[in-house]
């Protein structure tokens, strides 16, 4: 234990915690069909309440210095495939649980006022939403993973086509549930390639994830795996030239939705715990391909933020240059890559889930987030305004933002194993800044021209809450990492030397 | 060539239950039709449908799926009855005896013009089904089809939807007709097969015939034979042209649901064809294959050209039907149980698919898209419904499609490598992206200027039959042990034929 915290409770140690953690959500989604359709959101709003608290709790009994997975909890689920209910976490996963759980309380707050038709459907929607996604951070069988993967389209899928933000938005969503199916194929037959080439003798299927890193595959299974379960991953994370979905996604989903998506880089995380540490001697054979494929998309997405003129689009491309930063730092296969990665995904669970949330806000009171709508913006709402700036310079990598702490590790990592990629980095990230400083300035500086923006009112009392927890975050993080590194440290060492093998 | 082996049902239980599995619902039509169309006669024909699905679910729990013999065997040699069941037949006579509890349920509401007579026929035709998927003589096997085309075809003429009905008939019988006149040409090779070889002594068991597979070109002459003529049945990409005009004009859901809901053409495959002609199967393996291909992206794009919702369901079956042909032909175990699987998969959700169509039809009056719009805003639970059965038909995890989709692909992969898995694969994606069209248009789409239509709010009934088919699908989806347990050993022994 590292926080010096004393625990407020002493948890029976048998306590299925994650289990409680992945279906808590679910048997809220239940429980709102049994009460009347005014109670919903406050119901939804206490099921994220205890989903937080259980997920405190995973991170208070979640010991960094113990063993590499903790809280494992297995159950045969289909005993003649020798598939498991597995979940565990470690250090590389297990703050993303508190994480969600906070992006989905911000989500709901974001959209209080918004569901007015079929609001139980919409909020049952989203709990499983969020119960896929903590299962995905979860699971440790490759089985259960997918499961939980697929799972989350379901959910998208409706709350986009049936509560989108434009006429486009069924369109929008069923392109995304499509192309998403089709990134499933690759993963799949990757895991059944993954589960049939184990070198036991007699032949058993394995799709355990703890039995898969310690028994290494052949060379040129390795590769299949590995450029299967990439190209799978790559299209969620989005690396370029597989992103298309991404910005027609952020401007067809009502914010909050875009906030999850985007504040959730589950496509990374896959690549953290799956396409590397399984195919570890592949996977630094291409070290090329990662590193070029990272560094592609960090440069595309710093040059898309240029030509945008909607701010959510802009931050779409923001968030693809910041992940390429990402992939090009765990190109680098270190221990300080893979931590910088994890801290940046989750910086980003803050920083760009919150600019998402903020800029909701924004369109909430003018009805636009272009830039040609807006103009003189923070004269009107100074408040949302700079916390659009706090998030935004956070997600530009500002030190003193929760960012930096990620950001400066990735870079290090990325100038000694890729030198020219690292500098392009710099190149790409400076480009980025100025690229959101130049909009922003458009945005909320100049003139009020418009109508709406002079009478738009600053945040209420309920946005304030999400803006005073949003800068409490950003900057604690930002100023104090030492707490959150030391969780995710011994894991990414772990994880370093699994690859070294 | 091992020969198969048997337990007989005296070992297994005290009662012969499988002659009571064929008799309840040929007792039970006997009784409606006598009711004539009192209420009763709709009450008797639930009452029926449900004791034949408890008394599956009994034989089911009595047999030892780990044991790869036929079992709870019955023989009365005089007529050369002979039925025996495993693990294999067994899914698909619960699927049979399910899908025919729902569309007991589904008959009853309103508009249904005669529903005495329409139950009486209705289980005449869940006999002709049962008879066929537990019977192992082949002569059986041809009359138990008959019977079932038979219900079908009254089904088509006396209930049709509209007044092309008449096109949608005839080409139902010339398919059919053609196709049933394949099979028994096929049994009539074997059978003369087998009294050459035993001296004029004419046999169509299974277990007989099994022993004495003709050489060369005969056995060449019988796969064609009976694999076509399973092939129009199924329906098998290219002669599925029946299948579009029927779903169109004909008894919405029902008669689809009989024809394809319970895929007798793959359980004929993996029961007869594979056994019984051996070594063709083998050398023809590639050209099936190739052409199953083929049919998935075929299908699948004429699906893409459907206005109507009714046909484009019809080729969403053909389209998923080749899927399960290439597991079959794989000639592995993995590939068939996950076909077996699958198929049980497809039928449940398609029937399910094809309730909604029915309900919607039931309230619209039109089944063409153009005209369908905003079904979602009146409809919610029917609209959630008909997307659940349309991700199960497309693998989605959670559902039985899942776990039988992964193992058909595992089993492509070891047979045919990595390319044509994915392009099996991607087919079923296609699949995904007509049915989500079809979604789109029918239930998101906002409802157009002056036409919007005057949609009653979901009843209890279809409350209770989607929910039930929802349920039992996801249920067996979260739960596959069971049913991976009861078909495992089965496949097995098929694919033992094959090991290379």
């Amino acid at each position: 234990m590292t926080l010096p915290l004393p625990l407020p409770l002493q948890l029976p140690p048998q306590l299925p915690l994650l289990s409680l953690l992945i279906f808590a959500p679910l048997g809220g989604a239940l429980a709102l069909w049994l009460l009347p359709a005014r109670a919903a959101r406050h119901l939804v709003a206490l099921t994220l309440l205890i989903t937080l608290a259980i997920s405190s709790a995973v991170l208070f009994n979640f010991d960094p210095a113990g063993a590499r997975f903790q809280l494992i909890e297995r159950l045969p689920w289909i005993a003649s495939l020798n598939v498991h209910y597995l979940v565990a976490v470690d250090g590389l996963s297990v703050l993303f649980l508190p994480a969600t759980a906070l992006l989905f309380l911000g989500s709901l707050v974001a959209s209080w006022n918004l569901v007015h038709d079929a609001p139980r459907l919409h909020y049952s929607l989203l709990l499983t939403l969020q119960s896929a996604t903590l299962g995905i951070f979860c699971a440790l069988d490759t089985v259960l993973f997918f499961f939980f993967w697929e799972l989350t389209l379901v959910p998208l899928y409706f709350l986009l086509g049936r509560w989108g933000a434009t006429r486009d938005s069924p369109l929008a969503a069923a392109r995304y549930l499509l192309i998403m199916l089709a990134g499933g194929i690759p993963l799949l037959i990757a895991f059944i390639v993954l589960a049939s080439s184990q070198p036991t003798i007699p032949p058993t299927l394995s799709f355990d994830l703890i039995a898969l890193l310690a028994a290494p595959l052949p060379r040129s299974t390795q590769t299949l795996v590995f450029l299967l379960c990439l190209l799978g991953f790559a299209l969620k994370v989005p690396l370029v030239p597989l992103h298309t979905w991404l910005p027609q996604f952020s401007l067809a989903a009502p914010g909050s939705l875009t906030a999850l998506i985007v504040g959730l880089k589950l496509g990374v995380f896959g690549l953290i715990r799956f396409a590397i540490p399984l195919a570890p001697a592949a996977a630094q054979d291409m070290h090329w391909l990662l590193a070029g494929l990272g560094t592609v998309t960090l440069l595309y997405g710093a040059v898309g933020i240029l030509g945008q003129t909607n701010l959510r689009i802009a931050l779409a491309y923001a968030s693809i240059c910041h992940v390429g930063l990402a992939v090009l730092g765990l190109a680098s296969f270190s221990a300080q890559g893979a931590q910088g990665a994890v801290a940046l995904l989750l910086s980003f669970t803050v920083a760009t889930g919150g600019a998402f949330l903020l800029l909701e806000f924004l369109r909430q009171r003018t009805g636009s987030t272009d830039i040609n709508g807006l103009g003189g913006a923070a004269k009107t709402m100074p408040l949302l305004a700079s916390g659009v700036l706090i998030c935004g310079l956070a997600g530009v990598g500002m030190p003193g933002t929760s960012s930096f702490p990620g950001e400066f590790p990735l870079i290090l990592a990325a100038l000694q194993s890729h030198t020219g990629a690292g500098m392009a980095a710099l190149f790409g990230l400076s480009i980025a800044a100025g690229g959101f400083l130049a909009l922003y300035r458009k945005a909320f500086f100049g003139p009020v021209t418009r109508p709406e923006v002079a009478q738009a009112e600053d945040l209420r009392p309920r946005e304030r809450v999400v803006l005073i927890a949003l800068i409490i975050m950003i900057v604690g993080i930002g100023l104090y990492p030492a707490p959150w590194f030391d969780i995710i440290r011994p894991a990414a060492e772990a994880w370093a030397a699994g690859l070294s093998r | 060539m091992g020969g198969l082996s048997e337990i007989l049902w005296q070992e297994q239980s005290s009662l012969p239950l499988l002659i009571w599995l064929q008799l309840i619902p040929l007792i039970g039509a006997a009784v409606v039709f006598a009711f004539k169309e009192r209420s009763t006669a709709v009450i008797a024909g639930k009452v029926f449908a449900l004791a034949e699905l408890l008394l599956g679910i009994i034989v089911t729990s009595r047999i030892n799926p780990t044991l790869p013999a036929l079992q709870m065997a019955e023989r009365f040699d005089l007529i050369a009855y002979h039925v025996a069941v495993d693990g294999l037949s067994l899914i698909f006579i619960l699927l049979t005896a399910l899908l025919t509890f729902l569309m007991t349920l589904y008959g009853m509401s309103r508009g249904m013009i005669s529903p005495g007579r329409l139950f009486a026929v209705l289980l005449v035709a869940e006999a002709g089904l049962v008879g066929m998927l537990m019977t192992v003589n082949l002569v059986w096997f041809c009359v138990f089809s008959a019977l079932e085309l038979w219900a079908v075809f009254h089904l088509l003429r006396r209930w049709a939807s509209s007044r092309a009905e008449i096109q949608a008939l005839a080409r139902f019988i010339q398919y059919q007709a053609f196709g049933w006149a394949l099979f028994a040409g096929g049994c009539v090779v074997l059978g003369w097969a087998y009294a050459d070889a035993h001296a004029g002594y004419w046999s169509f068991d299974l277990f007989e015939l099994v022993g004495a597979v003709p050489a060369g070109k005969f056995q060449t002459a019988a796969f064609y034979l009976l694999f076509y003529g399973l092939a129009v049945r199924t329906p098998l990409f290219p002669l599925h042209g029946w299948l579009p005009n029927m779903a169109q004009h004909g008894l919405i859901a029902v008669a689809p649901a009989l024809m394809v809901g319970v895929k007798v053409g793959i359980y004929g495959m993996v029961r007869f064809v594979l056994p019984l002609t051996p070594a063709a199967v083998e050398y023809w393996q590639p050209y099936v294959v190739g052409f199953a291909m083929a049919g998935i992206f075929f299908t699948a794009a004429l699906a893409f050209q459907q206005t109507n919702l009714r046909r484009l369901l019809a080729f969403a079956v053909v389209s998923h039907t080749s899927l399960l042909v290439i597991g079959v032909f794989s000639l592995h175990e993995s590939g068939i149980q996950g076909a077996i699987l699958l198929a049980a998969n497809f039928g449940l959700a398609a029937t399910g698919m094809w309730f909604i169509v029915g309900f919607v039809f039931r309230r619209t009056g039109t089944t063409e898209l153009h005209e369908l719009s905003g079904l979602f805003e009146r409809i919610p639970f029917l609209a959630i419904a008909f997307l659940s059965f349309g991700l199960a038909i497309v693998g989605m995890p959670g559902t039985p499609g899942f776990d039988a989709a992964h193992l058909v692909l595992e089993a492509a992969i070891d047979r045919f490598g990595a390319l044509p898995t994915v392009a099996a694969a991607l087919g079923n994606v296609a699949a995904a992206g007509f049915l989500l069209w079809a979604f789109q248009r029918a239930f998101l789409s906002p409802s157009q200027e002056g036409r919007e239509l005057d949609v009653d709010r979901t009843l209890p009934m279809e409350y209770l039959v989607c929910g039930i088919a929802l349920a039992a699908m996801l249920a067996i989806g979260v739960f596959t042990e069971p049913w991976l347990r009861l078909t495992e050993t089965a496949s097995q022994a098929i694919a033992l034929r094959f090991i290379r």
